[in-house]
């Protein structure tokens, strides 16, 4: 087996390789030759994914992938477009590390490549005109303006089987759904959403890498010989009757001091992608355990906003400031309550998040983005809160009613754009933090390679405090055509 | 990636900041024998910034990074322009798309150009990776495009008023080596000669000698010189007419950007293009951008 994994690995870095130094336009004429449909455009990737963990006793692999991609694109004529993006990968990493072995059979499979239903990762029809453009199909619709973390941008579910480390454009899972798109202003219009499908978040078994502490914390107390556990999910039907809906009005103001302020009203009717836990006990031994994981249906009412300041509010005093951010009013959802690792029992919560963002360019090329949020969660019901506080839900620790968060990203680039450093620094209240340093260089138009570092600080019950035992080292080699 | 926008806005005709001009949009100028610098380089800008027609189409733009040891890159892209006149303090609205390479296939960017000469751009950019749109803020004017030779003010922000404007006189033009091609391009060429000083000091340059065609308006050469006077950089512009019916179009079909220091260069090809076509508003919104797939 490990002699297969080694050839894998060899060949990979090989097709790559040669893919890489191969010159630009030769994999693509040959897909175009190939190619007998001239409406037809295709393109695609090939990609490997390297991750080795760092942090002391704990080294070890955590993700050798590699990735096809395959897009094509059949315009029938100006109207009417059909688009597909297909996406397999394989993740070699759970022969290589015998770390990975308690993981179940069940749990590997779906570790080690994607599900079926996966693999097709978009597949819709446009029809366009001037007045709506609609897109029915499998798809992602992303709100707000926030990088990297969700205020509005609750659409999609999220594969969070590498946490939140890749791009929200790999993390979030698709849904079959129809998009409407008006023009009722010049600038501006609404956006209709009808989403009959539903799917979770997807979050890694315990003794994955990224596994999150709430699921090992789980996993401990279903293993107690002193407990039973019989899990529930109640989640939506895949009707119309369980559709979820959503409507975004968006415009960009033309005139007046506001000018160029684009803005967005958002409200969504949907179930949370992240289930809500039940627990309920009875007499008996081992002591019965039911375990309700619950997809509540919320309201998310919101906005959005955006402003470049193009003109200095004294001189140029302000000038080359974007200032962005977004608002979100979650109603209906809940929480548990109880103490660190124990739930008591579940209330309704409603939540108020938001984050302001501030993007400029200093010193010729180096480019500054922070972000502020700020995450609010009100109980609607009463728990003894001198002993027991909210619980947050990827750690099963104990939530602050108001949680804060800064992010800071640096880039610049060198060797005429060619090689691109950046670095990515999150840091929550309660000193927990992450660090992410990164560098990317284009090898030719086809050909890029990067490398990085992920580095977590914090308490084991905050959101990256959870991973201090997974600092990892990664490296990435893209070849597109 | 937001150089990545900014270097796009500038490929196509280096498009960019409304002038502080008092030329009429839509109509097109030629500089004449007896005009001052400054009479000719407001004709140079309304050319370049083509604010003579009321929009443009260009349906394949080629962009060539060539390094000193032969070392090819190579974008492509497509781009709509619409001409407002200053509707609303809107000089112009963009639409540009790139093509290729695959890696920024699909990425989309609006722009809306004020006539305010104070004034920045506003800048829309779609992310296909990312399905979302960004608003980004202007970039520093004497930063690179993306690894290019240009600079952000050469291709986007700089304008009439930017520069002192001295006419060194009338001279026929020595010819230019087009490097893509190996073609000798304008030997003879009638030119108005004008010493262009930028009001910014200490700036990236400290002087450039500007070549404006006499037949098109366009500035054909323009030579860069630093702090010592020493030449260190040269943009060449190749602008013919285009004569659909009676009206004659200036526009650039290539360019040039070679810096003599590290010997890197630019080249870009601008091929279809076509002006006054008949293009709504309604194509320079978000939602357009939307449909950028990729």
């Amino acid at each position: 087996m490990r002699l297969k994994v080694l050839l894998g690995l060899i060949i990979s870095f090989v097709i790559i390789g040669v893919a890489g130094l191969a010159r630009a336009e030769v994999i693509g004429n040959f897909v175009d030759k190939i190619n007998p449909f001239e409406k037809l455009e295709l393109a695609g990737y090939l990609k490997n994914e390297t991750a080795f963990g760092i942090a002391k006793e704990n080294d070890g692999w955590q993700k050798f992938k590699n990735v096809f991609d395959l897009k094509g694109n059949y315009k029938l004529n100006d109207s009417v477009e059909f688009y597909t993006d297909i996406n397999y990968w394989y993740d070699s990493v759970l022969e290589i590390d015998d770390r990975y072995d308690s993981i179940s059979k069940k749990d590997k499979s779906v570790l080690r490549r994607p599900e079926d239903k996966y693999i097709l990762k978009e597949f819709y029809v446009d029809v366009l005109t001037d007045a709506v453009d609609l897109r029915a199909g499998k798809q992602y619709v992303v709100w707000g303006t926030t990088d990297g973390v969700r205020i509005l941008d609750l659409v999609n579910p999220l594969d969070l089987r590498e946490w939140t480390l890749k791009e929200f454009s790999d993390l979030r899972i698709p849904l079959w759904m129809l998009k409407a798109e008006s023009s009722i202003t010049k600038n501006g219009g609404l956006q209709l959403l009808v989403i009959p499908d539903y799917e979770p978040n997807y979050y890694p078994p315990a003794g994955a890498p990224f596994a999150l502490r709430s699921t090992v914390i789980g996993a401990e107390s279903a293993a107690s010989p002193f407990v039973s556990v019989r899990t529930i999910d109640n989640k939506p039907e895949r009707t119309l009757e369980d559709s979820k809906i959503g409507l975004r009005w968006r415009d960009v103001v033309e005139t007046g001091m506001f000018s160029g302020l684009e803005y967005t009203l958002n409200y969504l009717h949907t179930y949370d992608s992240a289930a809500t836990y039940y627990v309920s006990t009875a007499p008996g031994f081992p002591v019965p355990i039911k375990l309700t994981r619950n997809a509540e249906q919320i309201e998310v009412w919101g906005g959005s906003f955006a402003k470049s300041i193009t003109k200095g509010l004294v001189g140029d005093f302000g000038k080359g400031w974007t200032l962005r951010g977004e608002f979100a009013y979650i109603a209906n959802g809940a929480m548990n309550y109880g103490t660190d690792r124990n739930i008591v029992s579940t209330v309704d919560v409603d939540q108020y998040n938001y984050a302001l963002g501030f993007d400029k360019t200093f010193l010729t090329n180096w480019q500054f983005s922070t972000q502020f949020i700020q995450m609010i969660a009100k109980s609607k019901e009463d728990f003894d809160d001198n002993k027991y506080t909210l619980l947050f839900g990827p750690t099963r620790g104990p939530l602050d009613e108001i949680e804060n968060m800064i992010t800071l990203k640096v880039s610049t680039d060198f060797i005429h754009e060619r090689l691109k450093p950046e670095c990515l620094i999150l840091y929550g209240d309660d000193n927990d933090w992450r660090l992410a340093p990164k560098i990317s260089f284009e090898v030719n138009d086809n050909l890029i390679v990067a490398a990085g570092l992920n580095f977590f600080f914090g308490k084991e019950t905050q959101m990256n405090g959870q991973f201090d035992d997974s600092d990892q080292v990664f490296l990435e080699t893209k070849y597109s055509w | 990636m937001k150089k990545l926008v900014l270097f796009m806005l500038s490929v196509f005709f280096i498009s960019g900041v409304a002038l502080a001009s008092e030329l009429e949009y839509y109509k097109v100028y030629k500089p004449k024998e007896g005009m001052t610098a400054d009479e000719i380089m407001q004709i140079k800008y309304h050319n370049k910034y083509s604010l003579f027609g009321h929009d443009y189409r260009l349906s394949k733009c080629t962009i060539f990074y060539v390094e000193k040891n032969g070392f090819t890159q190579k974008k492509e892209a497509i781009r709509e322009r619409i001409v407002l006149g200053g509707k609303n303090g809107v000089s112009y609205k963009d639409v540009i798309v790139l093509t290729e390479p695959t890696q920024a296939k699909g990425l989309a960017i609006l722009t809306w150009t004020y006539e305010d000469p104070a004034r920045d751009q506003d800048t829309w950019l779609w992310i296909p990776s990312l399905k979302k749109i960004r608003k980004i803020s202007a970039s520093e004017s004497d930063d690179s495009f993306m690894g290019s030779d240009f600079t952000v003010e050469e291709v986007s922000t700089r304008k009439f008023g930017d520069e002192t404007y001295k006419l060194i006189g009338e001279k026929e033009f020595p010819g230019y080596k087009f490097e893509h091609t190996g073609e000798v391009k304008y030997k003879g060429t009638p030119c108005f000669v004008i010493e262009a000083t930028p009001t910014k000091s200490p700036w990236y340059y400290s002087k450039r000698i500007v070549w404006i065609d006499k037949a098109t308006g366009g500035n054909i050469f323009d030579e860069y010189y630093d702090a010592n006077g020493k030449l260190f950089k040269t943009l060449f512009r190749e602008w013919n007419i285009y004569k659909p019916g009676t009206k004659d179009y200036p526009k650039q079909d290539a360019l040039e950007c070679k810096d003599l220091r590290s010997g890197h260069r630019t080249v870009i090809l601008n091929q279809e293009e076509a002006y006054d076509v008949g293009l709504s508003e309604r194509n320079f919104t978000e939602k357009m951008l939307e449909r950028s797939k990729w």
